[in-house]
């Protein structure tokens, strides 16, 4: 049979639920604004009910404590487009630094200073100019000229990519330190989940380990896996562990080839970060893949037209009475990597460049004719020098431009995530409010009862006698 | 249904992204170029580069061809010289050789050729900002030398065959000069100086040598190969102005064609601009009218 002091018990585990869950709305509401909480909900817990004589009697509620409101799945796949977004993030800026090389000339003279299009055809028209009058000084020393801003024009350009290069080179081994951080402290997150509460959400301590994995599937790409008693695996996204219950695996850097390699152990994963996403694999890709394009098709450019030049030039007679030696105009390269940046001229004397045929006399221009011809001639790569610099920025605003369409999507997939995430997950004011009422009406009538029953206890105690206790 | 309570907080996202939109159309429209970057036009930006190349060597050519055009004309006005200085040398020796002149009057008339060979000399030796024009390649030397050693006198030709050419933008190949040894050949049937010289000779005894009549009717023969030779120059001058106007057109067109590929519209821009400042001005006031009011401020 339920006595009176046991209905007091009730009523009094009752106030405590009440008190506890206001504890937990106070608590929602003061981390409204903190990054990566996750409002908690309470836990009501029916005791349970006591048989006497065959009839059972309620035994009240107690409050088990805050569940996390959070869906996993829906967390996994923000940090998986996360992981997009920051690579293709990296890689715009890194190619919108890149393109600032080839900004196209608008038409005016001033837009066309620096421009390698531009050079080019002046280069190859300063010959055609001097088909007029071979033995003109002026017009001699118009060709060198123009031959010395294309070969400046170049190496500047092959230049600016290859400091682009060494400075992404450097943003990306700074990564490694974060990156280490991050898997640390969620190596010891898991020890200390798995030991306090393996079963269920670990409130807190589960947030923590959100916020340090999408803050580490920014930097670089990462699977997970959930393993038994609430642990969480990490992988690289080509397959390499980083993280495994409480133990890190740190993620080294070391130079190769005179730019940095990551390895974890001992195998070389540069390639595979590349490809694997976050802000280390968009830095990666341009290091490892857009610059060096760019870069061969300069060098492929500049190879191309000092050899051609070199070769005609030194099959000709020049004003100095040289036939066949006249020398080289460009510096002669061994090899096609590295002659965009290694390009210059190394003739001094305009008398030196071989406007005659060999073995005709000075006044001849077939040979500064046929130096003319190359402009249209198919001698770099197949196409022409100003076609072949068409289609390299053609195809560079292309990969640019593709990129940009990328980011801009994934960002916006981010964004509607993020907004998913925030709608289940984030503190709603309006919703806390409305639970403190709940929570207080029901401790009001909670303590109403409490109050009924002292003056019920009170009456037993009197057993009719009004003044003995009140 | 649940609702993101950053909803408000996060409109200040596309709020910057519509002032940036805003800061790229205005800088479209204050430099008049549209395609600012390579990834804004990959295409036009290829194209760019081709009717850019076109259009310069459009340009450098028309310069080349003025320069051109001057030693073309010198060159046409020398041999013009040379035909009437010719013509004369004919009308003197025609009436040497009708047999009405004395001694005198032959040595007199051998001396008016030795006076128009050395014109004709010098007109064969013109020089052009620096270069003999009818020295073929060898355009550093004087081309023709005269020797009185002998009777008749020898004339030597020490410059060479060589032609030359000037490729247009369109692939035609204009030639640029006539050698000397086409024109004034130092021997041979058509030459000039060989006939002068003889004729020199022919009248210099005060008698007319045997093969006055001959040598006479061989100069005509040299006249008319001279005037031949003048119709080379005078057709690469035509197809020099032709060329010339045929590139300034292209030209024009070119232009015409990479402006409108690179220059901004500026009329699409003002909208879009104005739409822009619109959806800012838009975005702003429901930000500040929503705010972040909550049940909180109504218990």
């Amino acid at each position: 049979m339920a006595t009176i002091s046991s209905v007091f018990s009730v009523i009094s585990q009752a106030l405590d639920a009440d008190q506890a869950a206001l504890s937990i709305v106070a608590n929602n509401v003061a981390n409204a604004n903190t990054t990566g909480y996750t409002r908690e909900v309470p836990n009501w817990q029916e005791n349970q009910p006591i048989e006497i004589g065959g009839v059972s009697y309620g035994a009240g509620v107690t409050e088990t404590g805050a569940t996390s409101v959070r869906d996993n799945v829906l967390q996994e796949r923000l940090t998986q487009q996360q992981q997009l977004a920051s690579a293709s993030g990296s890689r715009l800026t890194a190619l919108n630094t890149l393109q600032a090389l080839f900004t196209p000339a608008s038409g005016s003279t001033s837009s066309t200073a620096g421009d390698i299009g531009s050079d080019i055809t002046s280069f190859f028209s300063s010959f055609s100019s001097l088909e007029v009058n071979p033995g003109n000084d002026a017009l001699r020393q118009q060709v060198l000229s123009s031959a010395t801003t294309l070969a400046g024009d170049v190496s500047n350009a092959a230049a600016g990519l290859n400091s682009q290069k060494a400075a992404l080179d450097q943003e990306a081994a700074g990564v490694t330190s974060q990156v280490n951080a991050l898997t640390g402290a969620i190596a010891q997150l898991n020890q200390q989940i798995q030991s306090t509460s393996a079963t269920a959400d670990a409130g807190t301590l589960e947030d923590q380990r959100q916020q340090d994995l999408s803050q580490l599937s920014q930097l670089i790409g990462i699977n997970q896996v959930t393993t038994e008693n609430n642990g969480l695996s990490i992988t690289t996204t080509s397959g390499q562990l980083l993280v495994s219950e409480g133990s890190s695996v740190p993620l080294t850097s070391g130079n190769s080839g005179g730019v940095t390699h990551f390895f974890v152990g001992t195998t070389d994963v540069t390639s595979q970060l590349a490809s694997g996403g976050g802000e280390l694999g968009g830095y990666l890709t341009a290091r490892d893949g857009d610059i060096p394009n760019v870069l061969a098709s300069l060098d492929q450019l500049a190879y191309s037209v000092s050899t051609q030049v070199n070769t005609l030039n030194n099959g000709g007679t020049d004003l100095a009475g040289d036939s066949v030696n006249a020398g080289n105009i460009f510096s002669q390269p061994q090899q096609v990597l590295g002659s965009a940046e290694a390009m210059s001229v190394v003739v001094r004397d305009p008398n030196h460049i071989a406007a005659a045929g060999s073995g005709q006399g000075t006044g001849d221009n077939s040979n500064v004719v046929a130096m003319a011809k190359l402009a249209s001639q198919s001698v770099v790569d197949g196409q022409s020098p100003t076609d072949f610099y068409s289609s390299m920025v053609t195809k560079l605003g292309s990969t640019v431009s593709g990129v940009e369409a990328e980011n801009t999507a994934q960002n916006a997939s981010v964004t509607q995530l993020t907004t998913q995430n925030s709608a289940l997950s984030s503190v709603n004011l309006n919703d806390e409010a409305a639970f403190m009422q709940q929570f207080e009406r029901s401790y009001q009538a909670a303590s109403q009862v409490f109050t009924m029953l002292d003056k019920i206890m009170a009456s037993a105690l009197n057993l009719g006698t009004e003044t003995a206790v009140s | 249904m649940r609702v993101d309570p950053f909803f408000v907080t996060n409109l200040v996202e596309p709020l910057d992204q519509t002032q940036l939109s805003e800061q790229q159309l205005t800088a479209e429209l204050s430099s008049g170029v549209r395609v600012n970057s390579l990834s804004q036009d990959p295409v036009a930006s290829g194209e760019n580069v081709l009717l850019l190349n076109q259009i310069q060597r459009d340009d450098s050519f028309t310069q080349s061809s003025s320069l051109v055009q001057g030693k073309l004309q010198v060159t046409d006005s020398a041999l013009g010289s040379v035909v009437s200085q010719l013509t004369q040398a004919i009308s003197l020796a025609t009436s040497a050789n009708n047999g009405t002149m004395n001694s005198s009057n032959l040595k007199s008339i051998s001396n008016q050729i030795d006076g128009i060979r050395e014109e004709v000399l010098a007109l064969a030796n013109t020089n052009y900002q620096g270069q003999y024009i009818f020295a073929g390649g060898q355009t550093s030397n004087t081309p023709f030398t005269m020797s009185s050693g002998t009777s008749p006198a020898t004339t030597t030709y020490s410059g060479d065959g060589d032609v030359n050419s000037l490729q247009t933008p369109n692939g035609q190949s204009i030639q640029l000069n006539v050698p000397g040894d086409q024109i004034f050949a130092a021997s041979g049937a058509n030459g000039v100086f060989a006939a002068l010289n003889k004729l020199v000779a022919d009248y210099a005894s005060g008698s007319p040598s045997a093969s006055a009549v001959t040598d006479t009717e061989a100069l005509g023969s040299a006249l008319n190969y001279v005037s031949q030779q003048r119709v080379v120059v005078d057709s690469s001058l035509s197809k020099l102005t032709a060329a010339s106007v045929a590139v300034a057109s292209e030209k024009a067109q070119l232009t015409v064609a990479q402006t409108n590929l690179m220059q901004a519209d500026v009329a699409q821009v003002a909208t879009q601009l104005s739409l822009s400042e619109t959806q800012q001005t838009a975005l702003e006031a429901v930000i500040s009218q929503l705010g972040s009011n909550s049940l909180f401020s109504k218990l």
